[in-house]
């Protein structure tokens, strides 16, 4: 608006500060005007939000018909800047901790030799630019992500499916500004399809989503690290997020391939089997799915139906593509009378139904704003789905043996994306 | 030992932000709501209380489809207001 001779004032709230300012930064307007009244306005009574306006409506006064000092111009982005850091691994990564550059946990020193090392024969095209990544806009260059991999602890074969999953969170439909920002715990999931998986040992099998993999938790980490300090999201600061989950430290899989009844998510996609991809989800943390009795297809859906069938995801008001991980036993059982992935999908999602009586009025007056055909001027015992058709259904499968499942609601304002692996 | 830094290299331009009017007499106030619960019942406040010292002012509000979306309406907001207020927070 600023740029079309539009003045503007954004109202926000004190504990919000920095995202706002790092947004108009980003736009080149590091000195618009931004006037805060005490957080939150959301969840309280409207009254009690009147009264806050009164306390800033002199400043929005003033920033609307006063000509603001334009600000000195900014430093440039840091892009890789050589900095003399403590040879003790400890000191370092105290050092790291008060750059911002880890995640908490201790990160391997990215010396120029380690990060020409990832690059390989890369390393002649260093500063070419991947992709650009919100909030900020930082600049992906093929550098900056072997930075980040080698502060993960990731090997030079690590580099390609770190690469492609770059590309596929800087697709317009994954909206990663609202993923990097938001307050929802949302982070991207990384799965990984293709016989790549099997050569870089990435787990699809037994304890898949948790410990123990090096190539799953280090794609994982460094896919993360670069959210953090390539796109500018970091915790508590432009990252929003009220508590976050778990797998903001690294979160990675590979499909089951082989132990699956049916074809992979990438074939689904329209890729060939044998071209490995990557696809990233906005993805909440799993919820268990616990299921050691159904013996039946019907039955089986039964605990996974009841599980996401739940009041409090953004998917329920938001859409988005949400994602049941099947372990391999729970599929075989669905699979048992030649049910297909598609058929699985259409049963699975015409079970998931939620009463609209199971939300509080406040929220149905919000969702209705939002999504009036399936939330406004409804009786009570309506029911809505869990997304908006079958297709949006995301399943794969994976893990090892047991009769367990997960369920992964997603930002609900994402498409996951699929792209192929470049050697 | 000599590290590589991993951030980012950001965009640093500087652009001009618009001229200021004197008083908001006589002009159009918009109003972009980002739709996040009670943005609407701040924003609105803010702009009654802005016509009530200004005088003369029009007020007229859009509503952005949902929070985590861009707004769809910026050529015809720009073209029908003189200032704007807009939201971003909880």
């Amino acid at each position: 608006m600023e740029a079309r001779g539009i003045p503007a004032v954004v109202l926000g709230t004190d504990a919000f500060l920095s995202l706002a300012r790092a947004q108009s930064a980003k736009h080149g307007l590091p000195h618009l005007s931004v006037a805060l009244v005490s957080h939150p306005i959301g969840g309280v009574d409207p009254a009690i939000v009147r009264g806050k306006a009164e306390s800033i409506v002199d400043e929005v006064l003033t920033a609307l018909t006063s000509d603001p000092t334009p600000p000195a111009r900014l430093a440039a982005g840091a892009g890789a800047a050589v900095d003399e850091v403590p040879d003790d691994l400890d000191a370092f990564q105290a050092w790291a901790m008060a750059e911002r550059w880890s995640d908490g946990l201790p990160v391997l020193p990215p010396t120029p030799g380690r990060v020409d090392r990832i690059l390989g024969g890369r390393a002649s095209r260093r500063h070419d630019v991947v992709a650009t990544l919100a909030p900020l806009d930082g600049a992906a260059t093929l550098e900056a992500i072997a930075i980040n991999a080698a502060l993960a602890g990731a090997a030079p074969e690590h580099l390609p499916v770190i690469l492609a999953a770059v590309r596929a969170l800087a697709e317009p439909r994954f909206n990663l500004n609202a993923i990097q920002t938001t307050t929802h715990p949302c982070t991207p999931l990384v799965i990984v399809n293709g016989p790549i998986a099997g050569r870089l040992g990435i787990s699809g099998g037994p304890n898949a989503l948790g410990n123990g993999h090096r190539a799953n938790a280090v794609i994982g980490r460094a896919v993360r690290l670069i959210c953090q300090n390539v796109g500018g999201a970091r915790p508590g600061l432009e990252d929003r997020a009220t508590l976050g989950h778990p797998g903001k430290f690294s979160y990675c899989l590979a499909e089951n391939e082989t132990a699956s009844p049916w074809g992979p998510l990438h074939v689904d996609r329209g890729f060939d089997a044998a071209t490995s991809c990557v696809t990233v989800c906005g993805a909440e943390a799993p919820h268990n799915v616990n299921d050691h009795a159904s013996t039946t297809p019907e039955a089986m859906l039964m605990a996974l139906a009841g599980t996401a069938a739940t009041t409090g995801s953004n998917n329920v008001y938001l859409g988005g593509e949400p994602l049941v991980i099947l372990g391999p036993e729970h599929a075989q059982t669905l699979a048992l009378t030649g049910w297909s992935k598609a058929e699985v999908k259409r049963h699975l999602w015409e079970l998931i139904r939620i009463r609209l009586d199971r939300f509080s009025a406040e929220n149905l007056a919000r969702f209705a704003t939002i999504d009036p055909a399936a939330f406004a001027n409804r009786p009570g015992d309506a029911e809505i789905p869990w997304c908006a058709s079958p297709e949006d259904l995301m399943i794969i499968v994976a893990g090892g043996p047991g009769k367990h499942s997960s369920l992964v609601p997603t930002f609900g304002a994402t498409r996951s994306v699929t792209v192929a692996i470049e050697a | 030992m000599r590290v590589l830094s991993p951030l980012g290299a950001t965009p640093d331009t500087v652009k001009p932000l618009a001229k200021r009017p004197p008083s908001l007499t006589g002009l159009r106030i918009g109003v972009l709501d980002n739709s996040k619960p009670n943005a609407d019942v701040l924003l609105a406040r803010v702009a009654e209380l802005l016509a009530a010292r200004a005088g003369g002012v029009t007020i007229r509000s859009w509503t952005k489809p949902g929070s985590s979306r861009p707004a769809m309406m910026i050529d015809e907001i720009a073209s029908s207001v003189d200032v704007l207020l807009t939201g971003s927070a909880d």
